[in-house]
């Protein structure tokens, strides 16, 4: 065996490893995200309150509950399970947001609500907008575009047909901005949209969208910004 | 990629392969890192062509994935055994679909809206 091949049994044999590691990681993940669950929803039944007072910050027992909320304080009725301590908000903005569109998926597939992932960890509040609109049920275009004359938490106004192609196409900010190119979408499910535009996809031969609609008119874009808004589910 | 010559490896390997890279692509696109998920995306692409250049076709070694539980593994497993395996491939797409996994779903339902229009890509 020459040191070519060697050298490329080794890199088959990383390889290997790598996968298996990856594998291991998600399932890992996939495990801790049903284990918050389940604990959280022993939380609920146990009558867990997120209103009820806790120890402050910068106590030896900061953080647990006071006591005089009508809690037992967590499942098995120890103060140091509370479902506060189970979720620990993660110090960076993405991984915030990793855990925030996995929450939101999660509720659109199994229908739970809001108000029960909030109680989750106090911290996922401030996303519950963002988390909530993402189960919005389809509407109608005419639906979305009269709504996008006003603001509301948890949605972004989205440009139908991309601004930059529709300048480069000599569009006025007029019509660019109009009511007709403005939509009222939920953010989480904009984010996505966003991310589509510009990912290489199959059915436009491995092209990004963005490639694909590189050139081609207002016509064309339009249509296929409203299908990809139907797949997305909004 | 251009460390490992694609031709040398097994079959069993290329899927493997295949599986850790839509493994690290679901990872990137939750991370919005979509730079990382088109360059995913080009390697795949390398190995399923890999695969099909195999005698006989073997595309048809990625169809155990269309049970993997990660749904960006299902997707790509799916997209690209539909041309061999057709009718496991579109009810694997139907099922992500149907199960709003999302942003798997909306790829799916866009190659299913191919097909039915007759002008995919990928059959």
């Amino acid at each position: 065996m020459n040191r070519l091949d060697l050298e490329f049994q080794r890199l088959v044999a990383l390889r290997a490893f790598v996968a298996g590691m990856l594998e291991l990681k998600w399932l890992r993940d996939a495990t801790r995200f049903e284990i918050a669950m389940r604990r959280h929803e022993w939380a609920i039944k146990a009558g867990f309150n997120p209103d009820q007072p806790r120890v402050p910050k910068g106590n030896s027992d900061g953080g647990k509950w006071s006591g005089d909320g009508n809690s037992s304080g967590g499942p098995d009725g120890g103060d140091s399970d509370s479902p506060e301590g189970q979720g620990g908000r993660p110090a960076g903005s993405r991984d915030r947001m990793i855990i925030v569109k996995e929450i939101a998926r999660r509720i659109v597939q199994t229908g739970e609500t809001v108000v029960t992932i909030a109680r989750m960890s106090s911290w996922l509040q401030t996303y519950s907008a963002q988390i909530n609109t993402c189960n919005d049920p389809p509407k109608s275009l005419d639906e979305l575009q009269r709504a996008a004359s006003t603001s509301a938490p948890g949605y972004d106004i989205h440009h139908i047909v991309e601004q930059t192609q529709a300048e480069r196409d000599g569009f006025s900010r007029e019509i660019i901005d109009g009511p007709d190119n403005l939509v009222r979408v939920p953010r989480l499910k904009h984010q996505e949209i966003n991310g589509w535009y510009q990912s290489k996809n199959d059915e436009f031969g491995g092209m990004t969208p963005r490639e694909y609609l590189n050139g081609r008119s207002w016509k064309s874009a339009g249509p296929l910004d409203w299908k990809r808004s139907k797949s997305t589910g909004f | 990629m251009k460390n490992l010559a694609l031709e040398n490896l097994s079959v069993t390997e290329l899927v493997n392969h295949f599986t850790t890279l839509a493994l690290e692509q679901y990872q990137a696109e939750l991370r919005d890192d979509i730079a990382s998920y088109n360059r995913l995306y080009d390697k795949i692409v390398l190995i399923r062509d890999a695969l099909k250049e195999r005698p006989g076709d073997q595309r048809r070694a990625l169809v155990p994935l269309l049970g993997h539980p990660n749904p960006q593994v299902r997707l790509k497993a799916a997209l690209y055994t539909l041309a061999v395996e057709p009718k496991a491939a579109r009810q694997i797409l139907q099922d992500i679909s149907d199960r709003n996994e999302y942003p798997q779903a909306a790829y799916a339902r866009e190659t299913l809206a191919a097909i039915e229009r007759g002008d995919s890509r990928l059959t």
